[in-house]
C-alpha cells in the first residue's frame, strides 16, 4: 500500500473509517495500538460534507498520521497521493 | 534513592485561581458578578509592596468547582501599550475556558450572554469539546465548553506521539534544518512513519 492514514479509534474520527470501508480501492485494518489504518495503492480522497465534519475536526483529520503526499486539502476535499 | 525520589507524590488538585490586571474596575465587576453571575468571593485592598508596587485591589470571582478568576486593579496606573488586546491568534491563545455539565447549558449561556449585550464570537465543535467564545470588557478571551467524551489512555498515547514528533522537528529546526517543521504535514508524516513500522512489524 503506497498511501495510508492512521485514524485514532475514537468516535469523532469514526466517519473517516466508515467512509473508507465503502470505498472499493481502500483497505481498513486494525485496530492496533488504538489506531485504524486506511490504505490504498493509488490515492485516498475524502469529502468533508460526506464525512459530516465541522471545520475544526476536518482540518485535524490527519492527526493520527500520514504516509503519502497531500495534493489537496481544501474546505471540502482532501486528496492524498503516493509520495 | 535520590532526595527527589524520596519525596511523596503531590498531585495538583485543580485550579485555585488565575489572575490578570484590569484598568476597568466597575466594568469588570459588573461583567463577572452581574452579567455572568459569578459570585464575588474575596477581595484584598493593600498598600503597594514591595517598594515601587502601586496600591492595589485584588479580587476573586467564584468560577465553580473550587476555582476562581482573579483580577488586580493597580490604583493610579494606566494600561501599558503592550498589554492592550490586539487582533491576533497570538493574543487569543491565552484564554480561560470554563466547563459546563450539559451540552444544552451552552444554549442557555448563549441566551444569557446575548440578553446581557455580550457579543459571542462563535460556537464550534472541536474533537472532544464544543464551545462558545466571547470576551470580557478588558478584551480577555473567554470560552465556555462542554466536554463531549472523557479523555482516555488512547488520547494520552496519541498526544505523546504527536508531541514527540513535534519536539524532534523543533530540535531539527533549531539545529539548522530550516526545512524541518515548516507545516503540520511534517508531524503527520513523522507519526505515519512510526505507525507504518508498527504495522509492518505485526504482519
Amino acid at each position: 500500500m503506497n498511501v495510508c492514514i492512521f485514524v485514532l479509534d475514537v468516535e469523532e474520527f469514526a466517519p473517516l473509517v466508515l467512509c473508507a470501508r465503502q470505498m472499493p480501492t481502500t483497505e481498513v485494518t486494525g485496530p492496533c495500538q488504538g489506531y485504524l489504518r486506511i490504505a490504498s495503492s493509488s490515492h485516498l480522497e475524502f469529502s468533508r460534507k460526506q464525512l459530516g465534519f465541522k471545520p475544526a475536526v476536518w482540518y485535524g483529520a490527519l492527526t493520527g498520521g500520514l504516509v503519502g503526499h497531500i495534493v489537496e486539502f481544501s474546505r471540502d476535499t482532501l486528496r492524498i497521493e503516493a509520495t | 534513592m535520590s532526595q527527589l525520589e524520596k519525596l511523596p507524590p503531590t498531585p495538583i488538585h485543580g485550579v485555585h485561581h488565575t489572575a490578570r490586571p484590569t484598568w476597568k474596575l466597575r466594568e469588570t465587576v459588573e461583567f463577572y458578578r452581574d452579567k455572568l453571575g459569578l459570585p464575588l468571593v474575596h477581595a484584598i485592598s493593600a498598600r503597594g509592596w514591595p517598594e515601587g508596587h502601586p496600591d492595589f485591589l485584588h479580587f476573586f470571582f467564584d468560577s465553580g468547582n473550587g476555582s476562581t478568576i482573579a483580577f488586580f486593579y493597580y490604583i493610579g496606573t494606566t494600561r501599558p501599550e503592550q498589554l492592550k488586546p490586539f487582533p491576533s491568534h497570538f493574543y487569543t491563545a491565552t484564554h480561560t475556558a470554563w466547563q459546563v455539565q450539559h451540552l444544552s447549558d451552552l444554549d442557555i449561556w448563549r441566551q444569557r450572554l446575548e440578553a446581557n449585550g455580550v457579543d459571542l464570537r462563535y460556537q464550534t465543535r472541536h474533537e472532544i469539546i464544543e464551545s462558545i467564545y466571547f470576551s470580557d470588557p478588558n478584551g480577555y478571551p473567554l470560552e465556555i465548553t462542554y466536554q463531549l467524551r472523557p479523555m482516555t489512555s488512547m488520547d494520552a498515547d496519541d498526544a505523546d506521539r504527536t508531541l514527540r514528533a513535534g519536539m524532534a522537528l523543533e530540535d531539527a529546526r533549531k539545529a539548522g534544518d530550516i526545512t524541518a517543521f515548516s507545516c503540520i504535514d511534517d508531524v503527520w508524516r513523522s507519526k505515519g512513519s512510526e505507525l507504518a513500522a508498527l504495522w509492518e512489524a505485526r504482519t
